[in-house]
């Protein structure tokens, strides 16, 4: 009945044809994960399979575990149970083979020193590295190379913070939040070079609490609330799961009507005689009614905003599809 | 490595505040005492003021550029998650470490340097070239438990804090170590606390080669045995830190 809460557990994926096979198929690979701080326990028995070359959003509202997830798979954090793997090996392997460049919500710059200086320093200690110049350029750093880091404004020290997750060139770019604090522009042009790096068959994977973000970036999403993966899938997959668009009607007796017969239902509730029916196809759910119960009126179609679905994904029990009798007596 | 090895020297030398600290107060406090106290009677371990004020001024400058290089700006990058960004790179923990520690004990060289150099030209200070070596090298190596001390200060404080703390033990190593006057003058008790801190026993390196002796076994014994002390807390603070993190 539900396609909304995702298995525990992916079945394994084989990597698409285009991605050429390095070692394992899968970027990340998480097994039954669990991380708890004393009582509180922030990320539940995760599984999880990261393909190459491709782009996954880790959407969740705030204390969903992200950042946890983000930091254990970066070998910052040791997970309490459970096994990681990243580019077929540890964590702290990849990391120390210069293969994972990382952007970290609370990652701090070295100050005192230039960005040239500092970005040139950085590059020399990966095999394979950027020049200072290309990294400079994508990061829409240029005029500011000999600026010392310092006293860098916060939407130039956030482009920084991104050069400096790229200039290794890894194989793997891990995201944290990374557009929080930028201004609607430098957003669209941190996609914008984002998207090309993604192009290039770098995987990445990024966390977000907006769903618009991880929508219009991704190839997939998954959707973390309290530790536990509550949705798994492209982003269109997402949308539909939780029903696009939402459906009122009036109609005598309303309580009383058997909805469990109408099509593509994914929620529906009762206020009176009302019903508001949430569906992936609304049309066919408003032909089906008016079939069905010839006395019904007033109908209303309207979108669902992404924000809503969101919502409806990460709330406690608001998960599973249900028809909720509000105000029947 | 290397690499970040000389950024880390070159930030710290473009700290101006950090260069008039650890070389500017040594050469004044050295032209201070010295002209204050510089008659030849007032002679204390064995050599004459000019020598003697100029080996505990150099002790005291290097000291202070090793403490204050390596606590509080330790803390302050691991405050600002510079240290946790530097971890995400191929560079290992150990090696990050290396090079704080390198950095922070290279920093004694400029203190070391200008004081002799304003001994000599100023004060006529005139030594073997071998003793102005020897007392640079001595100087220099010997400040290596003080690295480790600061790395401690550094872990246990944050960025804001890290500076007062270190600098408070800073002070109380070249007040009670007998750099700012002759352990000779200073009382009884007093003296004692001055034989075994490390700053006394970093001068006397010093001060020994200044007389033209090889410097004594008890000297390179306790600073060596402050650095194992040291370097035994630091490696606990630090298993605390990652566990707290």
């Amino acid at each position: 009945m539900s396609t909304l809460a995702a298995p525990p557990t992916q079945p394994a994926r084989t990597a698409p044809p285009w991605v050429p096979n390095r070692g394992a198929a899968d970027a990340i690979t998480l097994k039954g994960v669990s991380k708890s701080y004393r009582a509180v326990q922030a990320v539940r028995d995760l599984s999880l399979a990261v393909r190459r070359g491709e782009t996954t959003a880790l959407l969740g509202p705030n204390g969903a575990g992200k950042s946890t997830t983000i930091g254990m798979i970066l070998g910052l954090l040791e997970p309490s149970g459970g096994t990681i793997s990243v580019l077929g090996t540890s964590p702290a392997a990849a990391v120390a083979a210069g293969r994972v460049g990382a952007m970290l919500q609370d990652g701090g710059m070295m100050s005192g020193v230039r960005v040239a200086e500092l970005l040139r320093m950085l590059a020399a200690l990966y095999p394979n590295p950027m020049s200072v110049e290309h990294v400079c350029g994508l990061c829409q750093l240029q005029g500011l190379e000999q600026r010392r880091v310092d006293r860098l404004s916060g939407g130039q020290t956030q482009k920084l913070r991104l050069a400096v997750s790229l200039v290794g060139n890894p194989d793997l770019l891990i995201l944290d939040e990374p557009t929080a604090g930028m201004d609607v522009e430098a957003r669209r042009r941190f996609w914008a070079a984002m998207n090309t790096e993604a192009a290039r068959g770098r995987t990445i994977l990024f966390s977000t609490h907006y769903l618009e973000e991880a929508d219009a970036n991704s190839d997939r999403i998954v959707v973390l609330a309290n530790g536990r993966v509550v949705a798994d899938g492209t982003p269109e997959g997402i949308k539909e799961s939780v029903g696009l668009r939402a459906i009122r009607f009036t109609a005598p007796h309303a309580a009383s009507l058997d909805l469990s017969t109408l099509p593509a239902v994914k929620t529906s509730s009762l206020r009176g005689d009302r019903i508001e029916i949430r569906s992936t196809d609304t049309d066919a759910v408003l032909r089906a009614v008016i079939r069905q119960w010839p006395g019904a009126r007033d109908f209303e179609i309207t979108g669902i905003a992404l924000e809503d679905a969101f919502i409806a994904l990460t709330e406690p029990g608001a998960a599973a599809p249900s028809i909720d009798h509000i105000g029947d007596s | 490595m290397t690499s970040y090895l000389s950024l880390e020297l070159r930030r710290s030398l473009r700290d101006k505040r950090y260069v008039l600290i650890t070389v500017a107060w040594p050469v004044a406090a050295y032209l201070l005492f010295s002209t204050v106290f510089g008659a030849a009677a007032n002679r204390a371990e064995g050599l004459l003021p000019v020598v003697e004020i100029m080996v505990a001024m150099a002790a005291f400058g290097a000291m202070g550029g090793v403490l204050l290089a390596s606590g509080p700006r330790i803390a302050y990058d691991r405050q600002t998650g510079w240290l946790r960004q530097l971890s995400l790179t191929p560079l290992s923990k150990p090696r990050i470490l290396g090079v704080r520690l390198l950095t922070a004990i290279s920093l004694s060289v400029p203190a070391v340097m200008v004081t002799f150099a304003t001994a000599a030209l100023v004060k006529g200070v005139s030594l073997d070239a071998w003793q102005w070596a020897a007392m640079a090298g001595v100087l220099v190596t010997g400040c290596i438990p003080f690295a480790v001390i600061g790395l401690i200060a550094g872990s246990v404080s944050d960025g804001d804090s890290s500076q007062g703390l270190t600098m408070v033990v800073y002070l109380l190593l070249a007040s009670l170590g007998g750099l700012w006057m002759p352990v000779a003058l200073l009382p009884g008790p007093m003296q004692t606390v001055a034989h075994v801190l490390p700053s006394n026993h970093l001068a006397q390196l010093g001060w020994s080669i200044a007389r033209g002796q090889v410097p004594a076994a008890g000297d390179v014994l306790v600073l060596f045995a402050w650095f194992a002390g040291a370097a035994a807390i630091a490696w606990l603070a630090s298993r605390q830190l990652s566990k707290r993190a």
